[in-house]
């Protein structure tokens, strides 16, 4: 290894992704050494947060040594060359188990990589392992499963947010740089919001779903998860991409994301939809308080503010259950009727919803959902980012279910699974308790780039991407 | 929601070893899918077409 550039500082655990693959490229960093310390922090940690399902520490250390032979001899994969990964749980990894976290597919082998999975390899990343969902990416979190749920490393007392949990808890938890989550009603921005970490919705069909147990067809999303927004983008270059055997993948191509990360607010229109946590669904005044803060610091760095209406988020939320509902309940029909003990208690309850919707409403819904996505395009034709709640309350103890009850739906990510608008989260703040509170972004159709612009003027003035939990 | 009403769509929709074994569960799930799709507003304009949930490339 080369040695003096300072490619590398502080814990391996908390470099970034960007940093990793630079100081691995400029052989100052050994990709052996890297996955040697998340194995480490892994054994330390994972026994208390539960992040992993199945950890495949042999494949990934063959791995690691085969990117450190391969960089040593100057052959990189790709932008992500020897940098760990996590991949939830609902996700196909050729010859591991996809179980969705549930008895149902306790066996269920996968025999090729979703495609997600196959571009992050490309580019040079290595597959640690599966990690902790709600079952079926639904019915969480859970305790009567075959695996625990994952925990927040914040506190472990508390729910990381679901359904892509151990994603969320393990990227802020430095037990990997990055991880894939799901979304199809806020799965990678809760875990995002609740860990205090950087989780994206792309556009829907940006990112491929080939491979990727669907919970929901016409509102799932494959998105990256990461510790900073340069990770992010980074992530996202490199699963993107039309893929013509996803009936959902859209036309357009994979862009360079992070280009206009530096450029700053300055000029930029920001709508700052407020009465989503003002009035739908009245917030903790700490996130209250916290979204004013990011939206005042915002404005100082040259953005315009301006208020912004949208549908109510019981609107939002009502179109949301009834299509998710509906699709789930024709992916788990026959299950259900053959099966129902081998669900959780939680995802037997939700997913026999879908039983007793009628066509009907599923078609109702889908005629609001095409004026929803008309009111969203609308207010983005009047400004260049949405600014909103994303959970409306912090993280709260995982050992309460009236409080998990509570606070499930009280959010403002539906809307953007709805009208299929690309949605970023990320930590606005701490709260008194120490937990992380959150802000959302909402960009129009394809306009990644500009999320990342503008979360990453709120992360440079914030200093977010250097908060972490006080664990190991 | 009336239980035999629910009693009898469980069983139009293949439900019966689940409403034996998991009753309850069947009549919560019965409950929330009435209360969200009770919420469900009607289209301000008739004559609105769904969006096409597979054909993001145009409907985007």
């Amino acid at each position: 290894m080369n040695a003096g550039l300072g490619l590398v500082d502080g814990p391996l655990h908390f470099l970034s992704a960007a940093a990793a693959a630079h100081a691995i490229a400029a052989r100052e960093l050994s990709p052996v050494e890297l996955m040697e310390a998340h194995l480490d922090r892994i054994a330390r940690l994972d026994p208390t947060l539960n992040v992993f399902i199945n950890l495949d520490a042999d494949a990934a250390l063959a791995a690691a040594r085969t990117a450190e032979a391969e960089a040593a001899a100057g052959r990189l994969r790709g932008t992500l060359h020897g940098v760990p990964v996590g991949i939830k749980d609902i996700i196909d990894v050729a010859g591991l188990a996809t179980t969705c976290h549930s008895r149902i597919l306790a066996d269920n082998i996968a025999t090729s990589d979703a495609v997600c999975v196959s571009k992050l390899r490309q580019a040079g990343a290595i597959v640690m392992g599966k990690l902790s969902t709600h079952e079926f990416a639904i019915g969480g979190p859970s305790f009567d499963l075959p695996w625990p749920p994952a925990r927040n490393p914040w506190n472990r007392d508390h729910h990381p947010g679901g359904s892509s949990s151990g994603s969320g808890s393990g990227v802020a938890a430095g037990l990997f740089p990055m991880a894939l989550g799901t979304d199809t009603g806020g799965s990678v921005r809760n875990p995002a919001s609740c860990c205090g970490i950087v989780g994206l919705k792309p556009t829907y069909g940006l990112v491929s779903r080939r491979g990727v147990f669907p919970l929901s067809f016409s509102l799932d999303h494959v998105g990256p998860m990461t510790r900073t927004v340069a990770d992010n983008a980074l992530m996202l270059e490199a699963i993107a991409g039309h893929d013509p055997r996803d009936p959902g993948s859209a036309a357009a191509g994979n862009g360079h994301y992070a280009a206009a990360m530096d450029r700053g607010v300055r000029g930029l229109r920001l709508g700052f939809v407020r009465h989503f946590h003002e009035t739908d669904l009245p917030a903790e005044p700490e996130v209250t308080a916290a979204l004013e803060h990011v939206a005042r610091t915002l404005q100082m760095m040259g953005a315009d503010v301006r208020a912004i209406r949208l549908p109510s988020l019981g609107e939002f939320a009502s179109v949301n259950r009834v299509i998710l509902q509906s699709e789930a309940w024709s992916v788990h029909a026959r299950w259900l009727r053959e099966r129902p003990g081998d669900y959780g208690r939680l995802a037997r309850r939700r997913l026999l919803a879908g039983a007793f919707l009628s066509a009907g409403d599923y078609v109702a819904a889908n005629r609001r959902r095409g004026e929803m996505i008309a009111a969203v395009n609308s207010a983005l034709a009047e400004v260049d980012v949405l600014l909103c709640a994303s959970s409306m309350d912090p993280a709260c103890r995982i050992d309460r279910p009236a409080d998990v009850d509570r606070t499930y739906t009280r959010q403002a990510r539906t809307p953007f699974n709805v009208t299929g608008h690309p949605a970023l989260a990320m930590m606005s703040g701490l709260s008194s308790t120490g937990l992380p509170l959150s802000v959302q972004f909402v960009a129009r159709y394809f306009d990644e780039a500009m999320l990342f612009r503008v979360a990453g003027a709120w992360e440079k003035a914030s200093g977010m991407d250097r908060k972490h939990p006080p664990i190991g | 929601m009336d239980k035999e009403i629910v009693e009898l769509l469980a069983r139009r929709a293949g439900l019966d070893k689940t409403l034996a074994e998991f009753r309850e569960d069947v009549f919560v799930a019965a409950q929330q899918a009435a209360t969200v799709a009770q919420k469900l507003a009607a289209p301000v304009d008739v004559r609105v077409e769904t969006w096409p949930p597979m054909r993001p490339g145009a409907g985007l």
